[in-house]
């Protein structure tokens, strides 16, 4: 029975010392105060603060099963990646691993500028765990795979870094593993490229190669896997079909502050303690096709009264990209002298978007774009849509087009794609 | 598809103490063989030079030795050439501050192959200590060219050599196995560490002669496991005195209990690397 079984996990868990006792010291003299300290009895409250980035994570998963193990930043996915791939040890439980494993944390760790591709095709290939005469067999189709044999010979610090990630996916992909550990690695390059790992991927998956996807997006695993582990807080909280996962994850992608609003929230005037997401009817959910409306309930507790508050909500795209921004200010409304809680409501025109996943944050500023009053990310939403990615940029918008073939001049008016098409 | 036996990997907490795995070294020998490789190609890759700076820097140091020492110093050099004396003595002293330097360093220089990947750990300060061993044979030849040259040859004490080199790698991993973990909490040891070496030089009897030093005080100095080593290659090379064959031994025997408490300290501690450096 476990036979076909690749992966056995039992009560994983890793846990980190936080404050003085499991600190890094970096430099030796922070050793000697922290240690002073502890003699003079000045030792910080921190001190043997535990922090489990990962706990009691058991799970099976059989031989040729794509599972997504999804969660938010600081979950503990890539902890659980990393205790699979034997890069850190577990604290508790244990895991038994039925194959070789190929770990892809990153693409390109240990390429070195100064030599050239074809040095580095051999280097990296022995670094992922290749043996030599694998990379030599296999030396052929990475250049091609990787489309720039005509650099192979050229140190990689003259690379484009579009072409290191190629060369050094092109290696990864050979890579012949029994399982495959990916952390989001696989959306790089261009869309032809793209195309290629994506194929390449599903000749694994016929070979019957165990992989296990981690991403912080939820769609894009589930062109991928049946199945999903979704982590919060360093727990499993749910394993199953990725539909329900969805679902799941979507109800947790609440409100928390923004990381780059540095000040103290106890100082801010007011807070943002809910956000609600919903179509244009006001049926609540977080899935949009391309093109549908999308109304923004936010609601707000005072502390002190502003006068003018200037509402901002941008949607950041997964990879940071801030890609539109609404102000209630720049679109003339004048909200006045706040000092209840309240709800703002924001709608959206027509999303056109590209099918992403998108958080949204919000800010309030004083009027005329001055002092930050708070700042908060109101959860996430996802744009779907079959063909518009973001390899056709930011957003999409429909052009009006005129053909001019010898003499006859023919106009074509913009026609909307259907919503939903 | 034909299952072809897969290996079975068993994760789980903290292994015993004297879990040494050496066998994983062996498993990983190719990779070992690689970071010595990128180590040796990028030394001299965007050099005009090339190698030849693998030869030209031990001469320098020689000639400046020279200067210094052989001729305003006037320091004995036991009836030897001074430039022989020197150069016989600066190779392996440059193998070992090197070898030393990059095993105890190497973890933090290469600290992205450290969190990303999994790899024994013990393979960085082994790759260390045995990359600078390309450049000590250029300098063996241009020493061979010299003792030439003042038409010196070696004797069957030459034969030995492969001893003392080998006692240098193990010395200077030994140590590198000790610091390196030290080196990915507290980076203080990569900025101490150029310093101790070059106390540690005029505390070896590189630019002058072992009988400098005062009878009385010399058990004390041969404590300084090197001073055995680098007259064990004068001995070797130039057949100058007569290595006292019990302070051989017990260096040997401090060096492999050092390489062995070395491994299980580096075994023990390399768990965390990943998480602290």
């Amino acid at each position: 029975m476990s036979n076909d079984l690749a992966i056995q996990a039992r009560g994983l868990g890793k846990r980190y010392l936080l404050g003085a006792a499991g600190d890094k010291h970096d430099t030796f003299r922070d050793l000697l105060v922290a240690g002073a300290r502890s003699v003079l009895g000045r030792r910080n409250k921190k001190a043997h603060t535990e922090f489990w980035a990962l706990r009691d994570a058991s799970f099976d998963i059989r031989h040729g099963e794509n599972v997504g193990i999804v969660g938010l930043n600081g979950a503990g996915k890539s902890t659980l990646l990393k205790i699979l791939s034997r890069i850190t040890d577990p604290t508790a439980g244990s895991a038994r691993i039925d194959g070789r494993v190929g770990a892809l944390l990153e693409v390109g760790t240990g390429f070195h500028g100064e030599l050239t591709g074809r040095e580095n095709v051999f280097l990296y290939g022995s670094i992922l765990g290749m043996q030599k005469e694998e990379v030599r067999r296999k030396f052929d189709a990475i250049v091609e795979f990787s489309g720039i044999p005509q650099f192979i010979d050229t140190p990689v610090k003259r690379y484009s870094s579009g072409m290191y990630v190629r060369l050094a996916f092109s290696v990864a992909a050979h890579l012949e593993p029994d399982i495959l550990l990916l952390d989001e690695v696989l959306a790089v390059g261009d869309l032809a490229f793209q195309r290629k790992c994506i194929e390449h991927a599903k000749e694994l998956q016929k070979r019957d190669a165990t992989i296990l996807f981690v991403s912080h997006n939820m769609f894009s695993i589930k062109t991928m896997c049946e199945r999903v582990i979704y982590i919060r807080k360093g727990q499993i909280m749910f394993d199953g079909p990725t539909d329900e996962g969805i679902e799941f994850y979507e109800k947790d992608c609440s409100l928390s502050t923004l990381g780059w609003v540095k000040t103290d929230q106890s100082e801010w005037p007011l807070t943002i303690t809910g956000c609600e997401l919903s179509d244009a009817s006001g049926v609540a959910k977080t899935v949009f096709n391309f093109g549908e409306s999308m109304k923004l309930r936010i609601k707000y507790q005072m502390r002190r009264p502003v006068d003018d508050p200037n509402f901002i909500v941008a949607f950041i795209r997964s990879d940071g990209v801030a890609c539109c921004n609404f102000s209630s200010e720049l679109d003339g409304v004048t909200l006045g002298r706040v000092s209840e809680d309240g709800v703002v409501e924001l709608t959206c025109p027509p999303l056109k978007l590209v099918s992403e996943m998108y958080t949204i944050s919000i800010l309030v500023r004083e009027k005329g774009f001055q002092q930050v009053l708070c700042g908060q990310m109101g959860g996430a939403f996802h744009v779907k849509d079959d063909l518009l990615n973001t390899h056709f940029g930011v957003f999409h918008e429909s052009a009006a087009w005129k053909v001019q073939a010898d003499g006859a001049v023919e106009t074509i008016p913009a026609r909307p794609r259907l919503i939903g098409a | 598809m034909t299952s072809v036996a897969r290996p079975i990997t068993q994760i789980r907490p903290s292994a015993g103490w004297l879990d040494l795995d050496l066998g994983s070294l062996w498993r990983f020998r190719e990779l070992l063989y690689y970071l010595v490789w990128r180590e040796v190609k990028i030394r001299y890759k965007q050099a005009a030079l090339g190698v030849a700076w693998a030869i030209l820097q031990p001469l320098f140091t020689v000639l400046i030795f020279t200067a210094i020492f052989g001729i305003f110093a006037r320091f004995p050099s036991d009836g030897l050439p001074y430039p022989v004396f020197a150069l016989a003595a600066v190779l392996p002293w440059t193998y070992f501050a090197e070898a030393l330097r990059r095993s105890a360093t190497g973890l933090v220089t290469d600290a992205d192959l450290v969190r990303k990947i999994y790899f024994p750990r013990i393979i960085i300060p082994v790759a260390g200590a045995s990359s600078p061993l390309l450049d000590f044979a250029f300098g063996l030849i241009v020493l061979l060219g010299l003792m030439a040259w003042y038409g010196i040859v070696p004797g069957l004490s030459f034969l030995t050599l492969p001893l003392w080199l080998a006692e240098t790698f193990g010395l200077a991993l030994a140590i590198g196995l000790w610091l390196g973990p030290i080196n990915v909490r507290y980076r203080d040891v990569m900025h101490t560490l150029p310093f101790v070496i070059q106390v540690w030089m005029f505390a070896t009897p590189i630019v002058y002669p072992l009988s400098m030093i005062p009878e009385k005080w010399r058990t004390l100095y041969s404590l300084n496991p090197v001073v055995g080593i680098v007259e064990g290659f004068r001995w070797s090379l130039l057949g100058t005195g007569r290595p006292d064959l019990a302070a051989v031994g017990i260096s040997l025997v401090v060096i492999v209990i050092a390489l062995f408490g070395g491994v299980v300290y580096f075994r023990k501690m390399e768990r965390s690397f990943a998480d602290v450096i």
